[in-house]
């Protein structure tokens, strides 16, 4: 076995992240250049604050206008500009007066993208959720540095026991919460009622039982609400199908550690999971098959993973204070940036790539002739199992490819996660 | 068929040898490699030779270069620079963690973590030193060489208490640390280090223990305030290890005491020494040549009398290598860690984590 992890392709295509860290400061991560862009920190906002450390986050990345949000360990969110960390507006999340934000942490926030309410386009709507289970839906004004937060939905996720996860789903009308105790529920966030919640697997052969343990969960597709991925303590990542059982679909090990993150891939299929002791695999969740890990010195534990929503890279940060930036497909090192702090969170803000694909798009028409190429480098992208002969091969077609494919391959994925459905609820 | 196989082999590796050397040099064609000699009474004699011819050469260019300093220094030129020889210590790959010391986020770190409030006394170090369920021998006595070590340690027996319920129970009585000591099969093998109220906890293996009474000529330990010497300790991962340690003693040493514990780390290995030293005004020889002939060039006396350093060990020594760090306290189910040895992270001898 060869001990050198070479990069067969360095350099990253131009992308541009966020990262926050246990110091509450936002870094940003930019990329250059068409090919082989070596990331480089360009910015930082805040200065190093330990009560400030981040703690959840969530970006609305529109083509105007695009909002950050950002918790911090004060109980304060920040709602900034993302393209120059200007603040716009500052929400006290302390409900109650009686506990103390170190107490009731915050442990989920997002920004919703569309808007909820008829509101004038100074405004957005947060939701979050804190340790305790304290869930609330606010809309913000950002008409002076003075907030007017109006909360209009709180409401408790869970009686006894510590929420560590939460997420709101692509159309952002559910969400799901998990924890320590807690078992996934589901929320309809428009009526703010349980529509759902998972029942703990039985006691195995011996008579012991889990007790249920969730540290992160995700939606398995943009526009499908029912199917939901959550990894447990006990290093197990499960499938729930709402629409089907209470019980996971499917269940299964991944290695020694708590599972620490995941994430979803486009194809509604894949999964990317990160654990407690740095490692990084993704997963085909139709039949819990491990397709293959992301091997690279990665030694501290994984806090999050985010998917490009573009182009065909994910980042993954966490406590060894990297980001590295993966290739899905090959599953190689791109690169990897320290930045000195315990990060929390990374995000891609796609704005960024716009802009510059704009000119690399030009290019791009130039180059459409080979049209045969791109067609079969989406059919080695679809077959995830196969995935690692032929990619060889392809790699340099799909390089090309993979810009100007994107259009059409939503499309299709949104074909096949239907198609997909129809599988799950013929197993269920 | 494998002898057949093997004088293929070797007779490509000739051929391949021939063709170097033709292009290389023609002349050198009547000396062959002393490996592509399928004899091997001829091949460790040509070998044999030629280890010696290199050895006087080697011999040659050193007493050249020694001629050329004592000429250098006699018509009073700079000698030639003294060649530093290549370690693997300042070979190391660079690496971007290093600590540097005009990082202003570095400092602020440092403020924000687990050990700043003992760094900064104002929590006094309260050490819990306690063992694996079984322990026997080495074990005890090198618990009892650590507690005369660490100033303010305690010894408890683990009893079967879990070690997450003695965390518990530390957390309580105020503890700052808890040292656990595994040892296994009689001899003490892992060390694990864990800071308290909330982490981290450090795994380190222990080895090349040597006890006090092992160590020849060895001093007792007085009971003054140790002062204490981290060596070496570069990057973040370092960093952190250092304080990690360094929170274990008092930061109020006691200079009279004149005694030092030192942990120098030096390729990863992290080295304990446990000194007492002295200060010895010592009359300096006059027989010493080398001294004579400063004297006798520069012309004035050099104070007769100067002060030496010495040093008596005090034991234990050992040597501790970091196997895991982890963040927060000791938690083999559940527990995040910021830096875990792996296999695939050693690519290089000359790449070092701390």
């Amino acid at each position: 076995m060869p001990r050198t992890t070479t990069v067969e392709c360095p350099g990253c295509p131009p992308f541009r992240a966020l990262t926050f860290d246990a110091l509450g400061l936002i870094k940003v991560i930019e990329a250059r250049g068409k090919e082989g862009g070596v990331p480089k920190v360009v910015d930082r906002w805040g200065d190093p604050d330990a009560s400030k450390c981040v703690l959840a986050a969530s970006i609305d990345d529109r083509k105007t206008d695009p909002l950050l949000a950002v918790a911090r360990k004060s109980g304060m969110v920040e709602v900034l500009n993302p393209l120059n960390g200007e603040l716009s507006v500052t929400v006290s999340n302390v409900n109650s007066g009686s506990t103390r934000p170190e107490d009731d942490a915050i442990v989920g926030l997002h920004l919703f993208r569309r808007q909820r309410l008829e509101l004038t386009s100074r405004s957005c709507t947060l939701l979050t959720c804190t340790t305790k289970g304290n869930a609330s839906i606010r809309s913000v004004e950002m008409t002076d540095s003075s907030a007017d937060s109006v909360a209009s939905k709180t409401w408790s996720v869970c009686t006894s026991g510590n929420i560590s996860c939460s997420q709101v789903d692509g159309s952002e009308s559910y969400a799901i919460f998990g924890g320590k105790g807690v078992e996934v529920n589901m929320w309809d966030l428009d009526k703010c009622t349980q529509i759902w919640t998972a029942k703990p697997p039985p006691k195995n052969s011996l008579g012991i039982f889990t007790p249920s343990w969730f540290t992160s969960a995700t939606f398995l597709s943009k526009d499908d609400h029912r199917k939901v991925v959550a990894g447990t303590n006990s290093h197990q990542v499960r499938l729930y199908d709402v629409s089907a059982q209470r019980r996971p679909v499917i269940s299964f090990d991944f290695r020694e550690t708590s599972i620490k993150a995941v994430t979803e891939d486009l194809d509604g299929h894949t999964i990317y999971i990160g654990n407690g002791s740095g490692d990084l695999a993704s997963v085909d969740i139709r039949t819990g098959k491990l397709l293959g890990c992301f091997l690279g010195k990665c030694s501290g534990s994984v806090r999050s993973i985010a998917r490009h929503p573009e182009l065909p890279v994910i980042a993954s940060c966490g406590l060894d204070s990297y980001l590295r930036i993966w290739d899905i497909g090959t599953r190689q090192l791109l690169s990897s940036v320290f930045l000195k702090q315990h990060l929390t969170k990374v995000v891609f803000d796609t704005n960024f790539t716009e802009e510059v694909r704009h000119t690399a798009a030009d290019s791009a028409l130039h180059e459409a002739q080979n049209i045969g190429e791109v067609q079969s480098a989406d059919e080695t992208e679809k077959l995830p199992t196969k995935r690692k002969k032929s990619s060889k091969e392809d790699r340099g077609s799909r390089k090309k490819a993979s810009k100007d494919k994107d259009g059409s391959k939503k499309l299709k994925s949104k074909k096949r996660s239907k198609s997909l459905e129809n599988e799950f609820a013929d197993d269920a | 068929m494998g002898g057949k196989r093997k004088k293929g082999e070797s007779e490509g590796m000739e051929g391949d040898n021939d063709s170097k050397n033709n292009n290389k040099k023609m002349k050198q064609k009547s000396e062959m490699l002393p490996s592509s000699i399928k004899n091997k009474e001829k091949r460790s004699a040509v070998h044999a030779k030629l280890k010696h011819q290199k050895k006087l050469e080697k011999r040659k260019k050193l007493k050249a270069r020694d001629a050329s300093e004592k000429r250098a220094l006699e018509l009073g030129e700079e000698p030639a620079p003294k060649q530093i020889p290549r370690t693997i210590e300042n070979t190391r790959e660079a690496d971007e963690t290093v600590c540097m010391p005009d990082d202003e986020e570095l400092f602020v770190g440092n403020d924000a973590d687990e050990f700043s409030s003992i760094l900064k006394r104002d929590r006094i170090p309260k050490i819990l030193i306690t063992t694996c369920r079984f322990n026997s021998t080495r074990g005890p006595a090198f618990i009892a060489e650590l507690l005369s070590v660490i100033p303010n340690a305690h010894y408890y027996k683990r009893g079967t208490y879990d070690l997450k319920k003695i965390v518990e129970y530390a957390n309580n009585k105020e503890f700052t640390s808890i040292i656990v000591v595994h040892t296994n099969r009689r001899e003490p093998d892992a060390l694990l280090i864990i800071g308290l109220p909330d982490g981290p906890t450090a795994h380190f293996k222990l080895s090349s223990l040597v006890l006090r009474k092992d160590i020849k000529n060895h001093g007792n330990p007085t009971g003054h305030m140790p002062e204490l010497v981290l060596n070496n300790f570069t990057t973040r991962l370092g960093h952190r290890i250092g304080r990690l340690i360094q929170a274990l003693f008092p930061q109020d040493p006691n200079f009279r005491g004149r005694r030092v514990v030192t942990f120098h780390n030096q390729r990863d290995f992290i080295f304990f020494r446990h000194h007492r030293y002295i200060f010895e005004t010592k009359e300096s020889k006059q027989s010493d040549s080398k001294g004579k002939k400063a004297k006798d060039a520069k012309g004035d006396s050099i104070a007769k009398e100067k002060v030496v350093a010495r040093l008596q060990e005090c034991g234990p020594r050992f040597t501790l290598k970091l196997v895991s760090l982890q963040h927060g306290t000791f938690d083999t189910k559940g527990g995040e860690y910021e830096w875990v040895h792996k296999p695939e992270m050693d690519t290089s001898r000359r790449r070092f984590f701390l």
